[in-house]
């Protein structure tokens, strides 16, 4: 598959302290590496300067007219890529979790038809990550992944990674229906299902520089109950088919 | 006063509510009916003694109070389940209107941009 038109999805919410720094980081590389991978901002309905710093700066950013929550953020930017005809969409954070360096990584499965989805893994083999999480989300990350096992018989080791490349049939899939909610597990589990090729390489992930996780303590029960759920209800879907 | 003239006059007062608010503009005629097809089956269904007491042997209730709170109960939960849906369906309309304006407005400061 092509992968000549590479756009980075980058959801904000609040991040002024990294995002101008992790856009300057995509710039050097491109510049550095002879590569040309566009990069968008969604700026969350962010309340701090993320909006200003950002056009300051020229970087490309949608400003959604209200807070959407990371799921309708990032299926903006999906919907934006399909618009523009791009290629490959990949999803990376704006507070200095990802590395620009592992994107040609993510690529190379999508470039030889390999797979339409490619999840950037903390857990797999060739991953050099020091930073691994901790242990109670390892845990949860472990039992969501057993879940996405059961329902589509295929294992997903880092199932909450929110660094991923789709090709553009996924894309489209993802610009017409995307999980508001936790969509990084319960959108692996959907897209094993309906038959789609996923394929996982491995990366290093830094600690988070600044904001918060999405995934608080105290919402963690509801997350699991939610999570498990969703992947659940995705396997009747298939056998409907 | 029985339970009877009770039951009716909470009903005709639910009608009446209906009614009023269909008049006002702020009920749309499509999630009235739900309430007025209830309240109609309330009315008439403690009119007809005949009919409410053997429903209410059929269905095992030792008394017609208990079968018509039940009934009750289970419109109201059948109406918040279908309220549910409406809400949901109506923010993920709104979730795809706040993702086409956004993805417009950013055109048209691009467009805006070049012009200038």
């Amino acid at each position: 598959m092509r992968t000549d038109k590479v756009l980075l999805i980058i959801p904000a919410y609040n991040e002024e302290e990294n995002i101008i720094s992790t856009c300057n980081k995509i710039r050097s590389y491109n510049e550095n590496f002879g590569t040309n991978y566009d990069f968008v901002v969604i700026n969350d309905g962010s309340k701090d300067s993320t909006s200003a710093l950002c056009h300051e700066n020229n970087v490309k950013i949608i400003d959604l007219v209200e807070n959407l929550g990371i799921g309708g953020a990032v299926q903006t930017g999906y919907k934006y890529a399909l618009e523009n005809g791009y290629d490959v969409a990949i999803q990376f954070d704006g507070d200095g979790q990802h590395d620009v360096s592992y994107v040609k990584k993510l690529l190379e499965p999508i470039k030889n038809d390999e797979a339409d989805f490619v999840i950037g893994s903390r857990f797999v083999k060739d991953s050099e990550s020091a930073f691994k999480s901790s242990f109670m989300r390892r845990v949860g990350i472990n039992i969501i992944s057993f879940a996405v096992k059961i329902v589509s018989g295929k294992k997903i080791f880092d199932t909450t990674s929110g660094f991923r490349a789709a090709s553009r049939k996924i894309i489209e899939l993802f610009a017409k229906s995307y999980p508001t909610e936790y969509p990084e597990p319960i959108t692996n589990a959907e897209i094993l299902c309906l038959g789609y090729k996923v394929k996982e390489v491995g990366v290093s992930m830094e600690e988070r520089v600044g904001g918060v996780s999405s995934i608080r303590a105290w919402k963690s029960v509801y997350y699991m109950i939610n999570v498990i759920l969703s992947i659940l209800i995705c396997s009747s879907k298939r056998k409907r088919k | 006063m029985n339970y009877i003239a009770q039951i009716i006059i909470a009903f005709a007062a639910l009608l009446l509510i209906v009614v009023l608010l269909l008049r006002k503009g702020k009920l749309p005629v499509k999630y009235s009916l739900v309430w007025i097809f209830s309240a109609f089956l309330m009315i008439i269904a403690v009119c007809i003694p005949s009919v409410l007491d053997f429903l209410t042997k059929l269905l095992g209730f030792e008394l017609a109070s208990n079968f018509i709170l039940s009934l009750f109960l289970g419109i109201v939960i059948f109406i918040s389940i279908f309220l549910t849906v409406i809400v949901s369906r109506q923010s993920t309309k709104i979730k795809m209107l706040i993702q086409e304006i956004s993805l417009l407005k950013e055109k048209v400061d691009r467009i805006n941009d070049k012009n200038e």
